[in-house]
């Protein structure tokens, strides 16, 4: 188990391993790192519930990295499985089966593709059924195991394997990314927060601050992706800082719907963040496409004027 | 017929070399196949990639299990059961290796039949030339020139054709075909004994027993094992700590992805080179810079 009361620095990250070195995954997966800091506040008492993904390579026969249970659930079904997991520890330390010690914390793990549509479902029933569970969405904006085909969790002006730039579409992808996290807040759950793997500290804190609520428990996080991002793998976290500090990925958590930023960004031009990912490189060359730019920081800007407003932070 | 088995790494540009090589025989005028077969793993994951190229039109189909010349793009391969890489290898074959061993060296240790070894330090060539460790055009140059199916021009076409559609800029196009030349010009071409199939006689159809599912389903009872994967072997640069600068923050520590990095009990960071796949977000977090990169010479 974690032994840090409270995370204030990364001196108090546990330095026990629950995922163990020589994954299958591409070097530098941002994701992997958040789940590896995650799993350092959650502990060895783990049975996680794997939806179709990047992740289900963790545990590719005959090898696993994970210290504790895995199985690997379809896209759409995570939280079904979640629920199915959860009934029978249930049942069996009420019948005395297994002792209470052995409790194990379920979690379901599931990457956008499956957050965003596939599973939203199943997600959606299991947080109205107030099911006890952990749930952690690795964001990497596309169908990132097959080819990095567009998801609706994708950016507006980023590029993916189906959607090119193009003369007619010259910002790529034309919809706007998916707020899941308003999707969820609107269930109004115990707990959840989004969080990104550069900033171990605030990810840590939110997975203790978690620990504290029956229910559901759920988490996006940013999962920079050098495969399908387009840069090399040593700046995924450099990557991900800048996706906090231009603002375009937000920490914050809600404790039963009510929203709150554990960190106010400072607002760096997104520019920063976009030009060192070969994914936005069709907005920078060979001409600059000012029109979506513009409109990317607008979105940005747009989301935060009010809460600015509120803590009284000036821009 | 020609039948060619390139094996490298998912990032490698295996998938591609196997094009260039299949574009640039088939502007020579040859009837050509290619195809890549990768499993549902990720980059620097064993990768697999095929070309038939011949006078006649092409009806073979499937993998090729009795390949002419077995062409490997990571050394590091060699060892590793899983890729199959010596697969089909027989006297009179050829195998062309990336590496910067001896042929001999290879030969020996390896023990293999009769079959030709050739070598060449194709990653070097490319990493000084194009700055990157893909080696589609190159080690796609070594196989044109050692098969005799693409001339100089023909090679320099398809890897303008197949570069451009992975979208390389002009200027890197440009690098890895002054690479690719550089390979080509150090290879000479070698006489091949194509590989002739026996006819099988008559289908063989087995039943597969069926199986409820706690036994069909596979299962791993074995607590964290992927350390046995050593995907050390993924990385071209390494990473190494110097102590003297290291100021003791941790911050390398919450960065690695794979965990490879641990503390001590003075809490210096210590890394697994067994596993570290030469990421190096650990090199470019280290605010202290106390994290340096040496280019790595394979140790297999
Ligand atoms: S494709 Fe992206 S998310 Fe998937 S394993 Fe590779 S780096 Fe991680
Ligand atoms: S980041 Fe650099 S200074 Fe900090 S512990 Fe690691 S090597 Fe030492
Ligand atoms: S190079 Fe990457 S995998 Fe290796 S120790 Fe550094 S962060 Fe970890």
């Amino acid at each position: 188990m974690d032994r840090a009361k409270i995370y204030k620095n990364v001196k108090d990250i546990n330095e026990e391993e629950f995922v163990l070195p020589g994954t299958p995954l591409c070097a530098g997966c941002g994701g992997l790192l958040a789940l590896r800091l995650a799993y350092k506040v959650l502990g060895q008492k783990v049975v996680i519930l794997n939806a179709a993904g990047c992740f289900t390579l963790l545990s590719t026969y005959p090898y696993t990295p994970f210290r504790s249970s895995w199985l690997y659930t379809a896209m759409a079904c995570g939280p079904a499985g979640a629920q199915g997991i959860r009934d029978a520890l249930d049942i069996l330390i009420e019948k005395g089966s297994i002792p209470k010690e052995e409790n194990l914390k379920v979690v379901v793990l599931t990457g956008d593709g499956s957050a965003y549509d596939i599973g939203l479902q199943s997600t959606s029933g299991a947080i109205h059924r107030n099911l006890d569970f952990y749930y952690i969405c690795y964001d990497n904006e596309a169908f990132g195991n097959t080819g990095f085909q567009m998801a609706s969790s994708s950016p507006y002006g980023s590029r993916t394997g189906t959607t090119q730039p193009s003369d007619a579409y010259p910002m790529a992808t034309e919809q706007q990314k998916k707020d899941l996290f308003e999707i969820w807040r609107a269930h109004k759950p115990p707990y959840m927060a989004t969080v990104s793997p550069a900033h171990p500290v605030d990810l840590s804190a939110k997975f203790k601050k978690a620990s504290e609520y029956k229910g559901p428990k759920l988490f996006i996080t940013l999962a920079p992706c050098p495969t399908g991002w387009g840069y090399g793998a040593s700046r995924s976290n450099r990557i991900a800082k800048l996706a906090v500090e231009c603002g375009i990925w937000p920490l914050k958590e809600a404790i039963e719907g009510k929203l709150k930023h554990t960190y106010i960004p400072k607002f760096k031009p997104v520019e920063e963040y976009l030009s060192l990912q070969g994914r936005y490189d069709h907005l920078f060359k060979p001409v600059r496409n000012d029109f979506t730019i513009k409109k990317i920081q607008k979105g940005i800007d747009r989301y935060w004027a009010p809460f600015l407003k509120l803590t009284s932070c000036k821009r | 017929m020609i039948r060619v088995r390139f094996h490298g790494r998912g990032g490698q540009g295996i998938k591609t070399a196997s094009r260039i090589l299949g574009t640039a025989a088939f502007l020579e005028g040859y009837y050509v196949q290619d195809a890549p077969l990768y499993g549902a793993e990720r980059r620097g994951a064993p990768i697999t990639a095929f070309d038939r190229i011949s006078k006649e039109p092409v009806l073979e189909r499937g993998i090729i299990t009795n390949p002419d010349i077995i062409a490997i793009g990571d050394e590091t391969l060699l060892n590793d059961a899983a890729a199959n890489v010596f697969q089909g290898i027989r006297k009179g074959g050829i195998f062309f290796v990336n590496t910067h061993y001896e042929a001999s060296h290879i030969l020996e240790r390896y023990c293999l039949p009769e079959c030709k070894v050739i070598v060449h330090d194709v990653t070097d060539i490319t990493i000084n030339t194009v700055g990157k460790a893909s080696v589609s055009a190159t080690l796609a140059a070594c196989i044109c020139r050692i098969t005799g199916t693409a001339g100089k021009e023909a090679l320099i076409n398809a890897i303008k054709k197949e570069l451009k559609s992975i979208e390389l800029k002009d200027e890197t196009i440009d690098k890895n075909i002054e690479a690719a030349i550089l390979c080509y010009d150090k290879m000479s071409e070698v006489p091949i004994e194509t590989y002739r199939f026996n006819p099988v006689s008559g289908p063989k159809i087995i039943a597969v027993k069926h199986y409820l599912p706690p036994k069909g389903v596979a299962v791993i009872y074995a607590k964290g094992n992927t350390k046995k994967r050593k995907t050390g072997n993924w990385r071209l640069f390494k990473p190494c700590i110097n102590y003297e600068r290291c100021v003791r923050c941790g911050i390398c520590f919450v960065s690695c992805p794979d965990g490879c990095i641990s503390l001590d009990t003075d809490n210096y960071p210590v890394i697994e080179y067994a596993n570290c796949k030469g990421c190096l977000i650990c090199y470019e977090e280290c605010s202290a810079k106390a994290i340096e990169t040496k280019r790595e010479v394979r140790t297999w």
